[in-house]
This record gives structure tokens, sequence and C-alpha cells, in this order.
């Protein structure tokens, strides 16, 4: 299959845009302030990077699409992402036709590192945008650019932008709505040594590979820099003709000892620090900024951390104080609810699905709404802060000393809300083996599916208010931390074992501090609450409807009590049959029937204990289900939900591989069945023996 | 309302319930990953995140 044909620069018909810009430079924003709900979201086909197309509407009311690329900081890539924003420009992608205009965006704060990618698409001889984002911050920082110095520079319209504040965009839009965009003017002279391979290649890639003589030409000067070392599926492969010249000219450099791709990077700099002295003047460099005076404590390698733990004892703290309230009433709502239920209904399989099943299912697990919400509104309080990149570049020393990639800080710390985008953001790590070690750790830091279950199991230790608070934060802040010692712990073990390698070093981007925008975080906050609510309302239900079924039939003979029941039914059957295999660590076939029915997402063992001990209770009263545990017994009367039982069960959720869908994804993301296998078996290895270490030593001590 | 047509009724929705999740199992999926299923982060937060609070 051969590439498409490309269009025509500045076709006056639909034009296509393509977005690039350097990661952090506020892309996205402007995709979204540009395109608004006009997009569509996929895949490049063969490669696990984000396709992201939108539509814009020109003044004159005429479509014109545009590609958010992935970030990069040059089109040498590195990684598959950036591989793609390299292919997409060159026209190498079968699937994507090659762009008519390209929107360079740049972070205007760090103006001459963002223009060595702007510089590299100017090669390309497109009519080019370029759009200054983060205008209000550099002024913050005292930088001025001279617009219109530097526009006359490039030969192409600069839009001055603040892409979060919307201001700018009008500008931009009729910029875009141009027909007459002009092609760059930019001046960069090729060091003269270097310039016959430029040639050469570039004539071959016109005779050969069918290129425009501009597009070839910026193609020649990447294949000397990069050597065409990161291909993805999709990419139209080099012509034989144009890869023999390249050995060719690789081999006549080694041999002369000579680093010319080096020295075609150094001359690139040079160029762009010229252009950028003339139009950028920064005042008060010597003078620290006010994020500086802060950073000099948040990330101090031992201030930082005293943040970093306050910061997160705080978190929790409030999630207790705050959400106490609002779940007893909802607690109370079910209550009510199932009580008007059982007035309105004779007793009967109907009455109990309704009340045991849905009720007793998905409104425990809704209970937790309020706690959840508070989490959320924190989180998004410190990604707005700017204090998230922090925490991200205290715990990188941690990672380092492990063997961790410094690029796997963002997969594990999305881990926290969910493994499954934590696994897929580990598309960025370039090394295989680095980014294995990240996919098989990530599923360790504790997720929001977790956070029901280590609430229930607080509150059954902890029953009533007057615990202090301070213990139920401590009990979450160490699961938290366990989770994270664990998977350093294991990935210090697979990087010294299984996956030997060094890792790489990383740079990494402190954004300055802003104040938060309470709309912003408002608003994810309801975003969270909708998507817990729909997961309560479509899966969850769904499962406990089930799980009902499972726990009620077959029937017991006529006289038996509820807990017989529930034990000759197929849940307490399938309860009882794994107990040989768990009581060495303290847990019953209740807890059995959780553990298995958990399986598909943590979450659903709260949901499945409000199913099985309200079926127990013969469904003749919905209490609260922290007092049904505290109720429920051995069949030698001992308590089960001691408090060493639930400190266990807590561990046994921080370690367990309880999700379905985190295999499935690890399952598509190293494309075998071996790895997910392997996570599984470890992981769950691992809980039940920590859960046995920490059960049986708790009991020897008398707990 | 009898129980003979509560245990019928209940049973269907049972019935309901567990195809809804067979098929939800068996389809492929149109977009990657958890479909916000497993309550993580929507996209946008998740760059957030990514990108230390940044847009």
């Amino acid at each position: 299959m051969s590439a498409p044909a490309p269009r025509t620069p500045g076709a006056a018909k639909a034009p296509v845009y393509a977005i690039v810009g350097n990661p952090n430079c506020g892309k996205s924003t402007l995709f979204n302030a540009l395109t608004g709900l006009k997009q569509k979201v996929g895949n490049y086909p063969g490669v696990t990077v984000e396709k992201k197309t939108g539509t814009l509407y020109s003044q004159h009311g005429q479509p014109i699409t545009i590609i958010d690329l992935p970030g990069a900081y040059s089109l040498a890539a590195r990684s598959p992402d950036e591989a793609v924003t390299r292919d997409v420009l060159l026209g190498r992608r079968v699937d994507t036709a090659q762009p008519d205009r390209v929107l360079c965006i740049v972070d205007a704060t760090n103006l001459e590192r963002n223009l060595y990618l702007v510089h590299q698409v100017l090669d390309l001889g497109r009519p080019v945008i370029l759009v200054l984002n983060m205008m209000d911050l550099a002024a913050r920082a005292g930088i001025s650019i001279r617009v219109a110095r530097l526009s006359q520079l490039l030969g192409i319209p600069v839009i001055p932008c603040e892409a979060v504040n919307a201001k700018g965009i009008i500008e931009l839009k009729l910029a875009i709505s141009r027909h007459d965009l002009p092609l760059p003017r930019h001046a960069w002279d090729i060091p003269a040594p270097i310039a016959p391979a430029v040639a050469e290649l570039q004539a071959s890639l016109v005779a050969n590979g069918g290129k425009a003589p501009l597009i070839a030409r910026a193609e020649a000067l990447l294949l000397l820099t990069d050597q065409d070392s990161v291909r993805v599926a999709g990419s139209a492969p080099l012509d034989a003709k144009t890869q023999e010249i390249l050995r060719s000219w690789q081999a006549r450099w080694e041999a002369q000892g000579t680093d010319w791709a080096g020295t075609l990077v150094s001359s690139r700099y040079e160029a762009i620090g010229r252009l950028s002295s003339e139009v950028a003047q920064s005042a008060g460099l010597s003078a620290q900024s006010l994020s500086d005076r802060i950073d000099a404590v948040v990330i101090h390698p031992l201030w930082g951390w005293v943040v970093l733990a306050t910061v997160m004892t705080l978190l929790f703290f409030s999630i207790f104080k705050f959400a106490q309230a609002p779940m007893d009433w909802i607690g109370e709502g079910n209550a009510a609810l199932a009580g008007w239920i059982r007035g309105l209904m004779p007793d009967g399989d109907l009455r109990s699905l309704l009340t045991d099943g849905v009720i007793g299912g998905v409104g425990t697990i809704v209970t937790f709404l309020p706690q959840i919400l508070i989490l959320f509104f924190f989180i998004g309080l410190l990604e707005n802060t700017g204090y998230m990149a922090r925490a991200a570049f205290i715990m990188d020393r941690l990672m380092s000393r492990v063997g961790l990639n410094g690029k796997s800080f963002i997969p594990l710390l999305s881990s926290y809300a969910c493994a499954i985008p934590g696994i897929m953001a580990t598309r960025t790590i370039e090394d295989p083996k680095d980014r294995l070690v990240t996919i098989l750790v990530a599923p360790l830091m504790s997720c929001s599916a977790r956070l029901p279950v280590y609430l229930l199991m607080i509150a059954a230790l902890f029953p009533g208010p007057a615990y202090p608070i301070a213990g139920k934060v401590a009990i979450m802040v160490i699961m938290y931390a366990l989770g994270t010692v664990g998977a350093f712990g294991f990935a210090w073990l697979f990087k010294h074992t299984l996956l030997r390698g060094k890792p790489p070093l990383m740079i990494m981007e402190l954004p300055p501090y802003r104040l938060p925008r309470i709309r912003d975080v408002l608003l994810h906050m309801v975003e969270r609450a909708g998507l817990f609510l729909k997961n309560a309302g479509t899966v969850i239900l769904a499962i406990s409807i089930v799980l009902w079924l499972l726990a009620t039939y077959p029937k017991s003979p006529a006289g038996s009590t509820a807990t017989e029941q529930l034990a000759h039914s197929f849940a307490g059957r399938a309860g009882h049959m794994i107990e040989p295999v768990i009581r060495p660590i303290g847990f019953d076939w209740h807890i059995g029937i959780g553990l298995i029915s958990s399986f598909a997402a943590r979450e659903v063992f709260v949901s499945t204990m409000g199913v099985v001990f309200n079926s127990e209770s013969g469904g003749e009263d919905t209490a609260s289900l922290r007092h049904a545990l505290g109720a429920a017994r051995w069949p030698d009367g001992r308590a089960l939900f001691t408090p060493l039982v639930c400190v266990t069960l807590m561990v046994f959720y921080v370690f367990a591989m309880q999700c379905m869908s985190t295999i499935a994804v690890v399952r598509r993301e190293t494309n075998t069945w071996r790895w997910p296998l392997f996570q599984t078996a470890y992981m769950t290895g691992a809980a039940w023996i920590i859960c046995f270490i920490v059960y049986q030593s708790g009991t020897a001590l008398g707990f | 309302m009898s129980p003979a047509l509560q245990t019928a009724l209940a049973l269907a929705i049972v019935a309901v319930a567990a195809a809804w999740l067979a098929a939800r199992a068996l389809s492929r999926r149109r977009k990657p990953g958890c479909g916000g299923d497993c309550g993580c982060a929507p996209g946008d937060l998740k760059g957030k995140i990514a990108r230390g609070g940044r847009g």
C-alpha cells in the first residue's frame, strides 16, 4: 500500500491542520477550545497511540479538520508517540493524510526550548501558524516577547494566546480561516560538510519515495540526526536506495570519527539561540520567583517529604471528617427505601431482590460517594495549583533508587485513580523492559476502587464516632504507603532479576504555582460523581442482581435459617470451596464469596458483603453493613471481623490482582497472556503470603 | 403480589442482568481501556495529572 498523496499546501478547500507542540505547552486545551465537542478519539492502527481529530468552522462557515498530534520535543523520535507525530507530518502514515497546514503551539515561558520543534516543522515547507501560549505566565515571569518581530523573522503569523482563559482564540480562528497563509521564511545554514549528504538523501527521497522537495529535505535532515531509529506500525518504510545512502553516510562519518549529526543539531540550536535572543527578553532573571521560593521547601530532599506526608494526611483527614454526615444520610435513605418496599410488598423473591440485592448492593456502594467526591476535590486542587508535578519530582528520587524509569512516575500516579489509564500511560516509556516493569507494578498503587473496601474495613475497625479520626487517617495512609512501597519493592526485584537494565534519566518540567480554578475542580468532581454513579447503576447493579440469585438459590429445605440458606446457595458453596485456602489468613466462606465476586472489580466486595449479610439477616432489616459485619460470627461464636481480620483484608486488597479489566488491558498492552497471568499469580500469591504473615503474627501476639 | 409471580419477575430481572453482563463482557469495545467503567479519571483529568496541572 502506498502513502496517500500529499495535499496541495494551503489548499483552498477543507484544509487539514495538525496541532503540534512540546508536552505541557497547552496543546490539548487549545484543541478543545478550537473544536469543542466536535471531536473523534481513536487509535492509530497497529500502534497504541491515541488519535484525536476535531472539526472547527472557519469564519466563512467552512469545516476545517484538526488533528491533535502527540506532544514531542523534537521530530527525532524517541518514543512511539513522537514517532507518530513525525510520521504524520512527513506523510509516512498510510492511515492519515499529511496535514496541509500546521499549528505550532509553544509555551511562551520556555520559548527557546519550544522553538526546536518549531524550527524542524518550518523545514517542512508547509504553512505554519505559531501560537505563543501561556502569555500570561510569561508576563508574570518577566518575559516579554516581540511578537511582530518573531512573525517577521519566521515569515509566518504568530498569535499570542492564553488557551486556559480563552484569550487569543478568536484571533487564532481568524488566522486559521485565512486562505492565503504564507510559507515560512527562516534562514538556517546547514554546515557545509553535511550539505552533500542532505542533498543526496533529498534527491533519493524525491526520486524513490515520491516526496515533495521540501518535505524530502526536512526528512533528510531528520534521518541524519535520528538515524531512523524508532519506527512504529503503520509507518511507511524508507525505500531501499535511501536506506543505502543513509548507511553509507553513517559509515563514512564513523570512519572519519566525526559527529556530523551532533553538529547538525548544534547548528540548529545556535540558529534558535540567535532568534530567541532577538525576540525574547527576560527581566529579573537573577531574582527568584515566588514559585522558586515555594519550591525551595516543597521539593527539598527532607522538607519535601514532610510536605507530601502533611498533604496526604490532610486529604484523608478531610475524607473522614466531612463525609460522615452525608454518608449517614444516604444510609438512612437506603433503610427508608427498603422499609417502604417492605411495606408495599408481601414477602417473596422480588421483594428480597429489591431490598437485599439492589439496595443491599448498590445502596451500600453509593454510601461511599461523599468520600470519593472529597478525595477528588482535593486531588483536583493539587493538580490545579501545580503541586502534583512537585510530588512527581520528589517521588522520582525514590523511584530511581529502585531502578524505575523516571517516566514511570506518571503511569504510577495515574494508577492511584485507576490502573488502566496508568498502564496505558506506559506507552511513553521507550525502554521495553522499563515499560514492562511499570505495567507489572502499576496495579499495586491503591486505586479508587480499593477506597470503598478500605473505608468499610476502617468503619468495622473503628465503629462509631467515638474513635478518633487520627486512627482512621493513619490506617488509610498506611494502606496507600504499603501499596506504593510494595510497587517499588517489586520493581526493584524485577529490575534485578527478570528485567535487568539501567533506567534512563528523566527531564521533568515544574509548572509555576497558580491559584486553583475552583470551577474546574468542581467540574471534575461532578464528572467523577457521574462516573461513580453510572458504574453503581449499571455494572454493580447487574452484578448485585446476579449475586442475589447466587446467594438465594438453590433454596434450602423449608424451616432452614437464613445462614443455612446462604450456606446452601451457589455463592455459599463457592465460598465454602475456597475456605480451606483462605482460612489460614483469617477469612471464612462469607468473605470468600466477596473475594470471588470482587475479581470482577474490587469495589464489588462491598456490595457483595451488602448482599450476603442482608440475605443472611433474612431480609428483615437493612441495618448498616458496618453493624452486620460487627455481628458476623464464626460457627464457634468468635467474632469474624476482628481488628486483625479487618487489617488483613485491607492488606489483601492492597496486593491482590482483583480486577478483570486490568488483566485485559495488560494482555493488550503486552500482546501476550504470559505477563497478565504472571502478574495475577505474583500479586495474588504475594497477597496471600503477606496476609498469612500478618494474620498469623497478629494471632500469635494475641490480637 | 403472589410469591410465584414475585419469583417469576425476580428471575426475569436476573436473566436480563446476566445477559447484559455477558454481552458486555463479550463485545469488543470501540474505545480501548475501561471506558470509564472502572471509576478512573476522565481523559482530560488524566491529562492534567500527567501535566501536573497545566492545560
